[in-house]
């Protein structure tokens, strides 16, 4: 701070209380420089972040070069890489698993994500209202989500469907026809997005925190127009809630996309029965670490890597014309 | 500027660090496999296994008393079940960082051994490793064009087991003596009608035309090797459709265990559920299904081919040395004391197969009606029968292995037909096995 004299028709007045607030009232005076450039402070930037540097080059950026390197090459861990040019992209459309493990995945994406966010956005408009113990009802559906990715849930998840399980005994109990899905290809999909979908919470955090910004007035005046709980909800609560709604579309699209570890524990490492759980990046998983196909393997995983990124990019296209920011003028 | 300095510092400390951490692992190479072992040097080796908490309890007793014996030797042990152990080992020896020891299956030998992952152990013959209790055909297992690339632990052979138990409930006498492949699924389809009054109800069998150590043994009854002396397939795509057509009766009729509950009760199967009333498999997995079933498991030689019923010998497990390691003459030397030692025999029993060294056979505790004896009684019986060596997988054989498993649940669940699973497997084995040099 310059120590300021009052000089009559001199030096500039002393800064006000908004110039302070705003951080100017430091400014320096001219021919007199406070802070000038050190080389130190760079290297000592450098040093903070080198952990992180270190990191990113030798486990990410480093790794996703070789894998994109390998993806032209037939590569057996064993023998030095062999490049084949685009062979494993061709050999890719012409493997029936593979295609298998696209049609999977899609149906679990496509299918999948939507229910979840239905879901979620149901469960988040029910812990919107007020109760009493809202916050414990938050806390109890936030709670899956905190588990349902590890291992122990994929095992309590298909011990559930088995025969005799429980899900077997309630449907015994109502007289449908009874068996385990566990065993059953036809059935495995629908457990495996009920697991997906179970796990809910993370969009119902997002939604409801989106549902709190949608101001109060809107309703009442809509109330006062004569609008009911329906044409509220269509005509305020989603058209405000669209940037959540597209946040949330994005985000579950893309983890639905990378789905490994609960297929992986539920089908015993194999995508089976008969392939019904053989989702793309556990597919990815077996040709390299079990048929040793590396070079095949990272060629899935780019192709996985070019989808997704396709999709995020039409999702954000076709976003414009469903997805209103307040203050957006048309 | 004070902060930066020490950061830096702390950053070139970490980087000095990691190079020594690499220097480290450079390796040496003073001393060869066949030089006498150092007593006085201290020594760090690792060994790794596949196995349960129960082999894991064994192998530690085991190395326990080696380093009483060699106190200048530390032994680090690693074990995880088989499928993880593959993915790891298969990671360092892409890096080079095998372990010093590792146990070592015959599916692998091939794979590992053809890129110089493995140590020649004939080097250290006689001066830190003692074969001379092992038979040469059993040692000759684990060559690999000349080279000793792993040492045989202990044998096993294949075998029909039935549980005596669930045979007396469902009325059913077990398959007669010199019974034949025909026989046995008559006898299936019999033991399943019997077995369909039971709760749970009781099948005869599984459909065992999905393992394909089940089909080498048949073409090997039928005077067909299964695999060429340069790696390859030696059978064709009607040898193959002719043993999956074998069974179709009685996959068409139900007669087998249903692959619907197969797949919910894996690991198991349903014969160590007690729901089905026979299963073939190796002969170490005894002790396996008395322990799982509590029941009373009797144990038969494999049905009868067409040319008789000659069965072989496959070493269950080896032991290898990595071709990376610095103590060469450690690593042999703890084999020698894993394969030799009697009271090593004594701690594992025959749950890693009967052990491949008389010693070790005779340091067993063969207690009448016990677990171990019945194994040990059942290879003495088969010995007359066991004509031939075993096959020696070709490299690549663990990912073919797998891929027929994998069709033939397909085929269960009655996606693909017997044609197209041949025409899809031997594809596939092309497409992963090295061509022919």
């Amino acid at each position: 701070m310059p120590t300021t004299t009052a000089v009559p028709g001199g030096a500039p007045p002393p800064p006000s209380a908004q110039q302070l607030a705003r951080g100017e009232g430091d400014a320096p005076a001219p021919g007199r420089s406070v802070r000038r450039y050190r080389p130190e402070d760079t290297r000592a930037g450098y040093a903070f972040v080198s952990p992180w540097l270190l990191g990113f080059v030798a486990l990410t950026a480093f790794p996703m070069l070789a894998s994109l390197y390998l993806a032209f090459t037939d590569y057996n861990l064993f023998r030095a890489p062999e490049f084949v040019g685009l062979d494993n992209f061709a050999d890719l459309f012409t493997d029936p698993r593979f295609l298998q493990s696209c049609q999977v995945t899609a149906v679990y994406v496509f299918v999948g994500t939507p229910i979840k966010l239905a879901a979620s956005l149901g469960a988040a408009l029910l812990l919107n209202t007020k109760h009493r113990g809202q916050g414990v009802y938050r806390s109890i559906f936030y709670l899956p989500s905190l588990i349902g990715a590890s291992v122990s849930i994929a095992i309590i998840w298909r011990a559930m469907f088995i025969d005799d399980g429980v899900v077997d005994q309630i449907q015994q109990l109502v007289g449908l026809p009874a068996g385990g899905w566990v065993g059953n290809p036809d059935m495995t999909m629908p457990m495996m997005i009920l697991l997906a979908v179970w796990t809910f919470g993370a969009p119902t955090v997002i939604f409801l925190a989106g549902l709190k910004q949608v101001p109060t007035e809107l309703y009442e005046a809509a109330e006062v127009d004569g609008a009911g709980p329906v044409r509220r909800f269509w005509s305020i609560t989603v058209p405000m809630l669209s940037p959540v709604v597209f946040f949330n579309l994005l985000m579950e699209t893309i983890s639905a996309f990378q789905v490994f570890s609960s297929a992986f524990i539920i089908s015993g490492g194999t995508g089976g029965p008969a392939g019904s759980t053989l989702f793309y990046t556990l597919y990815l998983y077996l040709r390299g670490f079990q048929d040793f196909r590396m070079g095949y393997a990272s060629a899935m995983a780019w192709v996985l890597v070019i989808v997704v990124g396709i999709i995020t990019a039409v999702l954000f296209r076709t976003s414009r014309s469903w997805v209103h920011y307040t203050g957006d003028v048309r | 500027m004070r902060i930066a300095r020490k950061a830096s510092g702390v950053v070139a400390g970490a980087a000095a660090a990691a190079l020594a951490l690499t220097a480290c692992s450079g390796g040496s190479g003073e001393a060869g496999a066949g030089d006498a072992l150092d007593t006085e040097e201290e020594i760090t080796l690792n060994l790794a296994w596949w196995g349960d908490d129960t082999r894991a309890a064994l192998y530690e007793e085991a190395v326990e008393l080696f380093e009483e014996e060699y106190p200048n030797i530390d032994v680090t042990t690693t074990f995880v079940a088989w499928d993880d152990y593959w993915t790891a080992r298969n990671t360092e020896a892409a890096s080079g960082t095998l372990p010093d020891v590792m146990q070592m299956d015959l599916s692998y030998l091939r794979q590992y051994g053809n890129n110089g992952q493995l140590l020649d152990l004939s080097e250290a013959f006689d001066v830190n490793l003692d074969v001379s209790g092992l038979e040469e055909e059993l040692l000759a297992a684990g060559t690999v064009e000349g080279a000793q690339l792993g040492i045989p632990t202990s044998t096993n052979t294949l075998a029909l087991f039935y549980n005596a138990d669930v045979l007396e409930r469902i009325g059913m006498e077990p398959p007669a003596e010199g019974y034949t492949w025909d026989d046995l699924n008559d006898w299936i389809v019999e033991a399943t009608e019997k077995g369909a009054g039971e709760d749970p109800v009781v099948f005869g069998g599984f459909d065992y035309v999905g393992t394909l150590w089940f089909f080498m043994q048949r073409l090997i009854q039928q005077g067909i090797e299964p695999f060429t002396e340069d790696g390859q397939l030696n059978f064709s795509e009607e040898d193959a459709a002719a043993f999956l057509e074998s069974t179709a009766e009685l996959r068409d009729s139900d007669a087998v265990y249903p692959i619907e509950r197969t797949k919910q009760i894996e690991p198991l199967t349903g014969f160590m559920v007690s729901e089905q009333a026979a299963e073939m498999t190796w002969d170490n997995f005894m002790a396996g299904y008395v322990a799982e079933t509590g029941e009373n498991i009797e144990i038969l030689p494999m049905p009868s081919g067409d040319n008789g019923p000659q069965q072989f010998w496959k070493p269950s497990m080896l032991l290898s040395a990595s071709a990376n390691t610095d103590q060469p003459a450690a690593a042999a030397t703890l084999i020698d004391f894993l394969i030799n030692e009697p009271a090593v025999g004594e701690i594992f029993g025959t749950s890693k197969g009967v052990p491949a060294t008389a010693a070790q056979r005779d340091a067993m505790a063969l207690e009448p009606g016990s677990v171990d004896e019945e194994v040990t009684q059942y290879e003495e019986d088969v010995a007359d029968l066991v004509t031939e060596s075993a096959p020696l997988p070709v490299e690549g054989f663990g990912a073919i292995e797998a891929e027929w498993k994998r069709l033939h649940e397909e085929l269960l669940y009655e996606n693909v037909t017997v044609d197209e699973f041949v025409e899809q497997w031997f594809a596939f084995a092309a497409d992963t096995m090295p061509a022919a040099e």
